[in-house]
């Protein structure tokens, strides 16, 4: 069990800053994400820690060792790369066997612990075969195999499952959970799919532009969003956002957007931030927070997309696309004339200028009225 | 049966007309070392010889210094190739894999060299040989040779090198290789067919090379077989058409061997299921 510690990481190439200034602490066993778009500096991180990139400057850890100087080989971490990386020449046994014979284990051992993996994986059958004869699925595998097998410090992998269809990753993500489970090692996980980040992660560590924008557990990060970008990027459908302008009038707190009038609840944002005159800043509401209510304001449905176990439908709202869920029973038509309102409590709010959270977080009493909606 | 009836038929006739044009001149090469010496000039000339005779290759081996030479030869040629190919790969490994200022100038300049006429070097390089105090040697042949195949082999390897995932080597270093262990378990079984290639190449430029080898080697001891065979049979007044004929089979018999071995390596796809995506 390890715990892994980067201390103001910074890593250019260049003149180009892949990673600046990155502080993270992994506790030991836990399961990290790094999530981010391509070129947020998540592959950078982890290529840094496992010793094939070098950092500008800053301090990585491995438990109490300052790995800096040393070669990946002594740093005790086992990799699972995107592209798998079997060696080709070699057969699936020899491919988990060899970082144990780099490690001089006797051939006896190596021969039970490579047994041992395999029947971890359901390899057993194709311990003789070359990586090329094996599906992408067995490819990954191997791969875990590879890693399993000589009981690393830590795990880091590398958008694994980003090459396999969506009902076979869908399996593997069970699969690493589970195994995760079981060994209870620390794992640490690059991906820029947020459904992986959300559904398998202790914690997520959100990159953007070589930047952590936030470090906290899957629903602190969707119901807690520090910044825009970390509000658009996690969900799915995404956040719906609304440019505006938030006025403090007296005790009462306005948004307005072009047609769109919303009186907000007055705790919702810290009152330190508010000018006279108003802020510009961006409205967050998630598509599951938009609700369907009779005597909510007028809007109309724009488009449909059933998916069976419920309807992604798009509003317009005074001039604004609004996506919402809907239950599978409901049905709606294009063009049809509906009432909305908003989950008052789950409303984000955002500085337009730099993207950071504005919003008090006490979180408003789930009894509070839905903000009115005033055209 | 219809459809491919007769311009599969027509198809087939040209590619062997073909096929019989090239190879005549090594058929002819090959029935003459065999016709006794009577039957050399007949006309109409015999396209089979009437008597099939072996005495041509007995009297090189058993008479001459061709074996000397052959040996010479097989002695150049595999030093250039194993130098060449140590030497190659690790250039080569070095252009794709690490980045250092001047990388991708260094991999033209290399190639530059390559299109310099290597005629033009036979002098300065002669000079330097016998200043270097080599000259007249099998060495002196080797650096030679050395010098206008390696930048080829460079070249050749490198896009070779170029194609191998820098994700496995990446991966054996974190399996717990070192950089040279890592190199020698994942890049080299992966360039196979690169070295391979490299290597015949080098090899059959070695073993045929002429006039260098005319230049730099003025001792008959270290004559290698181009040279060798040319000077002994033949001269001014007279051409051992036989004997020489039987030479040159016997020349060919090496890069023959040597093709028919790795030819499946040659030709074997590289890299394939090492990576997906």
């Amino acid at each position: 069990m390890t715990k892994v510690t980067f201390e103001r990481v910074h890593k250019a190439f260049g003149a180009f800053v892949a990673l600046e200034e990155l502080d993270l602490a992994i506790r030991s066993g836990e399961f990290v994400s790094l999530l981010g778009p391509s070129g947020c500096g998540k592959t950078t991180t982890l290529r840094m820690l496992a010793g094939l990139e070098q950092p500008t400057r800053g301090t990585i850890s491995v438990g109490d060792r300052v790995v800096n100087e040393l070669p990946p080989a002594e740093r005790d971490l086992a990799m699972v790369f995107q592209s798998y990386a079997l060696y080709p020449h070699m057969t699936v046994a020899q491919n988990i066997e060899y970082p144990l014979r780099k490690r001089g284990v006797a051939r006896a051992v190596r021969r039970e612990q490579v047994l041992r993996a395999a029947a971890q994986l359901q390899l057993e059958a194709l311990l003789d075969r070359k990586p090329r004869q094996l599906s992408g699925g067995q490819q990954q595998r191997v791969a875990l195999g590879r890693a399993l097998v000589r009981n690393p410090a830590a795990f880091l992998l590398d958008e694994p499952l980003s090459n396999l269809d969506a009902k076979l990753r869908a399996h593997m993500r069970a699969e690493l959970i589970e195994l995760h489970q079981r060994i209870g090692k620390t794992m640490i996980y690059v991906t820029h799919d947020q459904l992986e980040a959300m559904t398998m992660s202790d914690r997520i560590a959100v990159l953007d532009q070589g930047r952590l924008q936030q470090f906290d557990t899957p629903l602190e990060i969707y119901n807690r969003p520090v910044s825009l970008f970390v509000a658009g990027f996690i969900g799915t459908p995404a956040m719906n956002l609304v440019k505006g302008t938030l006025k403090a009038d007296g005790n009462r707190l306005v948004f307005d957007a072009g047609g769109l009038s919303l009186e907000l609840p007055p705790a919702l944002v810290r009152r330190d931030v508010l000018r006279e005159g108003g802020i510009a800043v961006v409205l967050g509401v998630r598509p599951e927070d938009v609700l369907l209510a009779t005597d909510g304001e007028r809007a109309t449905v724009k488009v449909v997309e059933p998916t069976g176990h419920e309807s992604i439908v798009f509003f317009d709202l005074m001039d604004h696309t609004v996506v919402g869920r809907v239950g599978p029973d409901v049905r709606l038509a294009a063009g049809e004339p509906v009432g909305l309102t908003l989950n008052a409590a789950k409303l984000h709010v955002f500085a337009a200028e730099d993207g950071r959270r504005l919003n008090a977080d006490l979180q408003p009493p789930a009894t509070q009225a839905a903000p009115s909606l005033v055209a | 049966m219809r459809r491919f009836g007769w311009s599969r038929i027509l198809f087939n006739l040209l590619a062997w007309a073909i096929v019989f044009v090239v190879s005549f001149p090594l058929l002819w090469t090959i029935v003459t070392s065999l016709k006794p010496q009577t039957e050399l000039f007949l006309i109409p000339p015999s396209l089979l010889p009437g008597e099939v005779t072996f005495e041509h290759y007995a009297k090189l081996l058993l008479e001459t210094r061709f074996l000397a030479y052959f040996s010479n030869s097989v002695v150049v040629s595999v030093a250039t190739t194993v130098l060449v190919v140590a030497v190659a790969v690790l250039g080569a490994h070095s252009l794709v894999r690490f980045a250092y200022p001047g990388r991708e100038r260094l991999a033209q300049l290399v190639l530059f060299t390559y299109l310099l006429p290597s005629v033009v070097l036979i002098i300065p390089l002669y000079l330097l040989l016998v200043r270097m105090g080599i000259a007249n040697t099998l060495f002196s042949l080797v650096v030679a040779y050395t010098t206008f195949a390696l930048p080829f082999a460079v070249w050749l390897l490198r896009s070779f090198m170029a194609g191998i995932p820098q994700d496995l080597e990446a991966a054996a270093m974190v399996d717990g290789a070192s950089r040279m262990g890592a190199f020698f378990d994942v890049i080299l079984p992966q360039a196979l067919p690169g070295i391979i290639s490299t290597a015949v190449f080098t090899f059959i430029l070695a073993w045929n090379e002429y006039l260098f080898a005319l230049v730099l080697v003025n001792q008959d001891s270290s004559r290698t077989l181009t040279t060798g065979v040319i000077t002994m049979l033949v001269t001014s007044f007279h051409i051992e058409w036989s004997m020489l004929m039987a030479a040159s089979v016997m020349m060919s018999v090496p890069v023959i061997v040597v093709f028919a071995f790795l030819q499946k390596h040659l030709t074997r796809g590289f890299g394939a299921g090492a990576v997906k995506g």
